[in-house]
């Protein structure tokens, strides 16, 4: 199978701090991979070395078997970005947002479907900044799926949803998945990870300290429950 | 064209809804017109042919151009920069002079409204004329709108947050509101004045509109084109070249 991204020996640092060190990735096609670490263990850095926001010290990156830097006209016609922080123009709409998102897409997805999938259809002429934190989460994953991406980034994407809406946005991602879509995300729900990943890489302190299976991981520590598996690994230095 | 179409309509809806430029680029360059009409009427300005009025609708027509070049436009792209909207668009295929030709555009309606608003309340109520030629008036209306806002462009283009396209702005939006004879007539000044201000590009352009809407003969329009087309190339391009994300 082929590969929807390779990243190699990517390092990055911040004045004296190294916050990633020597970062290999390989995202095969098709498969749900999950980015995990501590706060502050360089999963947001990666990211945007990876997508080409911030510049990488070291390494090379191909995403999609472009680079982000030089082609990255081309490359975002096929790749949706859901930021941690994402933001908008203070009085904007729903709709003028996904519609201002839309056009800038040769082909992209109908909003208006995305909306009604997410939940927030009835919320469309609502200014984004009158939405519950949990419905402006559902909003930036819409924006994120409306270039009809093949690989989309979601960092945290979960984060300030309730249970529900959790398993709907999980369903919703694993649809996508079996219709060909790569899913790169960051989480800090190990139950989650488990559920829609298919390979993860966990990161501390800027190095990549176990990459392979949510299994594969349980098996390393020999626990029952992945997150004790997680907190294992990330706990204890050594273990590759 | 699809794209610049969606941007600029929902773009302009975001700048109406702020309603910070329909105030300072449409009803105040009205009010000073106004007052203006209060204080002076039809009287001639002193030893000419033509009403004071006359000769200051040239400068009335920039306070528009002023307030989008030098505090609109700056302000907006700066603050999409400090928000992080500009990191959205950068992982989009959005090029950052589509960007900035969308805000360019917005101003430039701004500009074209207010006068649209001046010449008939102008007209009407103080019976002023543009005496010379309307398309040399409109060429030099033009070329002062074009360098004032890519000075603005270029600004909003580098500034690395709100606060410090904020402060350029202001150095540059008062002065040149102030003493270029936007607001204030330009020979009311002393001319010690007169000779300073002569730098700035919206005082040239001023002048050259001034001497194109009163039908006075041109002495040295290249001096004004040149300036003004000068500032235009350089500054546009240091936006597009030198443009920020975040």
């Amino acid at each position: 199978m082929q590969e929807a991204l390779k990243v190699e020996q990517l390092s990055k640092s911040y004045g004296n701090l190294l916050v990633l060190d020597s970062l290999n990735l390989c995202v095969r096609q098709n498969t749900v991979f999950g980015l995990l670490g501590a706060n502050g263990a360089g999963k947001t850095t990666a990211i945007e070395c990876i997508l080409g926001t911030k510049k990488a010290d070291r390494g090379s990156i191909s995403v999609l078997g472009r680079d982000p830097h030089k082609d990255r006209r081309n490359l975002f016609q096929e790749v949706g970005v859901q930021f941690q922080e994402g933001d908008y123009q203070p009085e904007i709409k729903v709709s003028e947002l996904c519609e201002e998102t839309a056009c800038l897409y040769k082909s992209p997805s109908d909003w208006k479907s995305l909306c009604k999938q997410f939940g927030i259809k009835d919320k469309v002429n609502r200014t984004v900044k009158s939405l519950s934190g949990g419905e402006r989460q559902r909003l930036f994953i819409v924006l994120a799926l409306i270039p009809d991406p093949k690989l989309v980034f979601l960092d945290e994407l979960t984060t300030g949803l309730d249970a529900k809406a959790r398993r709907d946005v999980w369903k919703i991602l694993e649809n996508l998945k079996s219709k060909g879509l790569t899913i790169f995300l960051t989480s800090h729900f190990m139950d989650e990870v488990e559920a829609l990943c298919d390979e993860i890489c966990i990161l501390k302190n800027g190095r990549a300290v176990f990459c392979g299976t949510a299994t594969q991981a349980k098996e390393l520590c020999s626990c029952e429950k992945f997150e004790d598996a997680y907190l294992a690994i990330t706990g204890e230095e050594g273990i590759e | 064209m699809r794209t610049f179409g969606t941007l600029l309509k929902n773009e302009l809806k975001l700048s109406i809804r702020n309603m910070n430029m329909v105030i300072f680029a449409i009803i105040m360059p009205l009010l000073v017109l106004v007052i203006l009409g209060f204080l002076y009427g039809t009287k001639s300005a002193a030893g000419t042919a033509y009403t004071f009025l006359d000769q200051s609708f040239g400068a009335l027509c920039t306070i528009s151009i002023c307030a989008g070049g030098l505090m609109g436009l700056p302000l907006v792209v700066a603050e999409y920069r400090e928000r992080k909207i500009l990191k959205r668009f950068q992982v989009t295929p959005v090029s950052p002079v589509m960007l900035l030709a969308v805000e360019f555009t917005i101003y430039v309606i701004y500009a074209v409204l207010s006068m649209m608003t001046l010449l008939p309340v102008a007209k009407l109520f103080w019976n002023v004329t543009i005496h010379g030629s309307w398309l040399a008036f409109l060429g030099s209306w033009m070329l002062t709108m074009v360098s004032t806002l890519s000075i603005g462009m270029m600004v909003g283009g580098i500034a690395k947050n709100e606060k410090t396209a904020s402060v350029i702005a202001c150095v540059l939006y008062f002065p040149m509101l102030i003493f270029s004879g936007a607001t204030l007539p330009f020979e009311v000044m002393p001319e010690m004045m007169q000779k300073i201000i002569r730098v700035f590009p919206m005082t040239q352009g001023i002048q050259l509109m001034k001497e194109t809407s009163l039908g006075l003969p041109a002495g040295s329009v290249w001096l004004p084109i040149t300036v003004m087309g000068t500032v235009t190339v350089l500054c546009t391009g240091i936006a597009v070249i030198c443009f920020k994300w975040e």
